[in-house]
């Protein structure tokens, strides 16, 4: 969904959260002469302050287009006490903020916040979602700060700033330390080495030759000892395990290499601290990017994790309300949320009802409505009524829970390529060890050549040296990434370019993947069966999450009627008593299982609607088709594009839908799909996905990340389309932000281009020690041509993996 | 050979100096949210003034 469609017929955008809502239900005011539009008092709140502080290039500069109501939340000031630092006259306050949209709501609240008088500065922190503020208590509240945000829009949270968050803060910092300090000092010992290659090729005079190796040492020791500490530390423990790692063989080339340059010095040979301190360098610089996205994807959990409230409201018996935190509460215990509150834990609701913001979950920015006997989530937002939930979960077990697990799971891992690095290391590090004392013992003992032998022995483990494997995996990762991201595709982890690259089938989900998802209304029959025909649709379908029901509620304006036990059936329908008669509304199928049997003619329309690719809807009323509803829904128009460029790279199609076989193919026939599944739920898609997989496919499932969760995490790659949270995020690896398709054949040319650059990265990295290391041995590599030979191919390796840079 | 000893000490100097910077960067949060930073910069400080009224006219041609 995006604002460059114009407001159907009759109804109206509001200017300020962009909700498209009937004309008559929104609130419209004159100002300036012109009349302009809200769907409630908070979005024209909200606007007025924008509007009268002239600070409407907010609403011109913002880039977040997808419409969505904003929670606006009571705030108390007291849960904020413990976080602030004041001394004395000033006081400051760094707490996480929720509502943050892009670049320009960050703007927008520091210009709000830092005009209030009393406040001296504001920064909203984009990465994190984070604001920090100072103020001067006597000239301002707390409270009246607070309120100033949660009035516009933007909730303020005690940021249950998380050990974990700031140890990964701080991990980046020493991080980006070791790394700066390394670059610097290597570039300063490039210089220097550059003169001493000089003087080894030119001659030079003896005491500036020595000056310039002091220097050398001097530049090269706190690369190896500071910046190479996470190595050393990370060899030493390896060691004492009794294991050999990519660190062991790194801290192993930068100490002989600075070992011996060491005793050169004073014995008067060429030196190789440039060679140990570009090792450290190189290899930093790989661990250094792996970090950074990872820590890029941990900040959208970090967001999602602060959600979720530190306690719970409890009522007493005696009407009294205390707050206890999450990890007392045990499942089966009641607990309150008021409209505002964020619900702590996950549960069934036992009592009330009210409109419940689940968009951080599902991404859907409608509210859904909860009543007794619905579930809720840890996270979700009560946004109208008072609900009273009994928990079902405990603190770890609850979908918030699960989803932030999920994606730190996907964060961990590494990419199977990347694997091999590792496992080579295994024995490569022993190898080469084995090697290298063998061409000293060689060289000494046969040829009776000690300097010889030692230097050939150095030269075997520079020429070692893994830094060009170190970066070819991490580096060509990034930047695909990277490069990829810009155009609106999110991959979670790089080992999916490798799953992508080899992939073989893609199964798409016909409804809001190959079409638009929003179906319209094309032909209603009404067999006269009950009065109000569409009244009691539209009211029964109003708790629908379908986009067929949606339809349904859309086309109707009027009040809608009161439904009791309601209850939905995942991909076939949703029944429950209006006025005490039954209603079911659904497939065919799920009428045949209510012992519903339609007239023959009845059924005759059924058939010509869908031979027409219109999905029909069938309404019963006590056990009597009452009616049917058709509806279409529009093939996306890059549809038929992609799905030919697909098949051109050598993939199969396959739709998968819960519709009637002949809507389908349908469908199908129209975007060039021969291939169809149809009549399946969301369990039959999975089971679809699993026999693909059975018979040797590699399947990527494409799909909205919600009915379709199941088959997505079936599948040996998920992608969903239009929007990336929560359960998108858990069940899928690739997220498409906006929604056109023809990003899927990009995606598919890109990952196969990253995948075969990293190969080309390794059979480089690999392929130049293979070569190096016998010449080393023989001795035929002196130490200085072995370390131009490292660099140059660590080089290769970057000038490779920048290839991807563009698409 | 001695002036090139010079530079050499004076091109470690500059060099020192843009590391000091680099701490004090990392230090003080400098480089905590390279995000946003590039959207700072196009902000007006002079909102007083008329300046976003004109943005704005920009923006909608």
């Amino acid at each position: 969904m995006s604002v460059t469609d114009a407001p159907r017929h009759g109804s109206v955008r509001c200017e300020h959260c962009l909700q498209e809502m009937p004309e008559r239900s929104s609130i419209s005011k004159k100002i300036d002469g012109q009349r302009h539009f809200f769907c409630c008092h908070g979005c024209l709140g909200v606007w007025e302050i924008v509007h009268g502080g002239s600070l409407d290039t907010f609403y011109n500069e913002r880039c977040d287009w997808t419409p969505g109501r904003p929670a606006f939340t009571a705030v108390n000031p007291a849960d904020f006490a413990s976080l602030i630092v004041t001394d004395g006259k000033t006081s400051r306050l760094d707490l996480s903020l929720s509502g943050i949209r892009c670049a320009s709501c960050v703007w927008l609240v520091e210009k709000v916040l830092s005009r209030l008088d009393g406040v001296l500065s504001a920064r909203v922190n984009y990465a994190t979602r984070r604001a920090t503020f100072e103020w001067r208590p006597e000239t301002i509240s707390l409270e009246k700060i607070l309120s100033t945000l949660s009035n516009m829009g933007y909730a303020p949270l005690p940021g249950n700033r998380t050990a974990s968050i700031d140890a990964a803060a701080a991990e980046k910092r020493e991080m980006l330390l070791r790394f700066g300090t390394a670059g610097f000092f290597s570039m300063q010992l490039m210089l220097i080495t550059a003169a001493l290659y000089a003087g080894f090729f030119q001659g030079m005079e003896t005491h500036y030759r020595t000056a310039f190796q002091l220097i050398s040492w001097v530049l090269s020791t706190p690369v190896i000892f500071y910046s190479g500490f996470p190595f050393l530390a990370g060899a030493f423990r390896s060691l004492r395990s009794g294991g050999a790692n990519m660190d062991v063989l790194v801290s192993l080339g930068a100490l002989s290499a600075y070992g011996y340059s060491v005793a050169m010095i004073f014995t008067g040979g060429e030196l190789f601290f440039d060679t140990s301190a570009m090792i450290v360098t190189f290899i930093l610089l790989g661990r250094f990017i792996e970090a950074g996205s990872r820590l890029k994807a941990g900040s959208a959990l970090t967001a999602l994790v602060e959600l979720q409230p530190s306690e719970a409201r409890i009522s007493e018996a005696n009407g009294e309300t205390t707050f206890v935190p999450l990890d007392k509460i045990s499942k089966g215990s009641l607990i309150e949320v008021i409209p505002g509150d964020r619900v702590p834990l996950d549960g069934t609701v036992a009592e009330g009802s009210a409109d419940v913001d689940e968009s951080m979950l599902t991404g859907e920015s409608v509210p859904v409505l909860k009543s007794r006997g619905s579930e809720v989530y840890a996270g979700t937002a009560s946004l109208t009524g008072r609900l009273l939930i009994r928990v079902t979960a405990e603190p770890h077990e609850t979908v918030l829970a699960r989803i932030v697990r999920t994606v730190e799971e996907a964060q961990a891992r590494k990419a199977p390529i990347q694997g091999i690095a590792d496992r080579t290391a295994a024995f490569f590090v022993p190898a080469i060890v084995l090697l290298a004392t063998g061409t000293l013992l060689w060289w000494s003992l046969v040829k009776g050549a000690p300097v010889a032998a030692l230097m050939n022995a150095v030269s075997v483990l520079v020429v070692a040296c893994p830094c060009a494997l170190g970066l070819a995996t991490p580096l060509a990762i990034l930047v695909g990434t990277t490069a990829i991201g810009r155009k609106g595709i999110l991959v979670k982890g790089g080992d999916l370019f490798e799953s992508v690259s080899r992939t073989s089938t893609v199964v798409f989900d016909k409804t809001g993947t190959l079409t638009k998802g929003r179906p319209s209304i094309t032909d209603t029959l009404d067999y006269q069966v009950s009065d109000r025909f569409m009244q009691h649709c539209a009211s029964l379908e109003a708790w629908s999450e379908h986009p067929a029901g949606k339809a349904i509620v859309a086309a109707w304006h009027g009040e809608r009627l009161r439904v009791k036990e309601f209850r939905a059936i995942p991909g076939m329908g949703v029944a429950g008593f209006i006025d005490g008669r039954q209603w079911i509304a659904g497939t065919p199928a799920l009428l045949q299982q209510e012992g519903v049997k339609p007239e023959p003619e009845q059924l005759q329309q059924v058939e010509a609607l869908r031979n027409e690719g219109k999905t029909v809807i069938l309404i019963a009323c006590e056990k009597r088709l009452a009616g049917l509803i058709a509806l279409i829904d529009t093939l996306r128009e890059e549809a038929t594009e992609m799905i030919a460029s697909l098949h051109a790279l050598g993939l199969k199609n396959i739709m998968l839908t819960g519709d009637h076989e002949v809507v389908a193919r349908t469908v199908a026939s129209h975007c060039g799909i021969t291939d169809v599944r149809a009549g399946l739920n969301p369990l039959g898609k999975a089971d679809a996905v699993r026999e693909l997989k059975q018979s040797g496919a590699t399947v990527m499932m494409a799909g909205d990340g919600i009915n379709d969760a199941p088959a997505l995490t079936e599948a040996d790659t998920g992608l969903t389309l239009g929007s990336a949270t929560g359960i998108a995020l858990e069940s899928s690896g690739i997220a498409i932000l906006n929604d056109d398709l023809r990003l899927i054949t990009t995606l598919f040319t890109h990952a196969r281009k990253s995948f075969r650059i990293i190969r080309q990265n390794l059979f480089w990295a690999f392929g130049y020690n293979m070569l190096a290391l016998p010449l080393a041995i023989s001795g035929i590599l002196h130490p200085i041509v072995s370390a131009i030979l490292m660099a140059t191919s660590s080089l290769v390796v970057v000038g490779n993996s920048l290839r991807l840079r563009n698409l | 050979m001695e002036s090139t000893f010079y530079l050499i000490a004076i091109g470690f100097l500059f060099g020192l100096a843009g590391w000091l910077l680099f701490l004090w960067a990392v230090r003080s949060g400098q480089l905590d949210d390279i995000e946003a930073t590039k959207y700072r910069i196009l902000d007006d400080d002079d909102e007083k003034e008329n300046s976003p009224k004109k943005k704005s006219e920009k923006v909608d041609k």
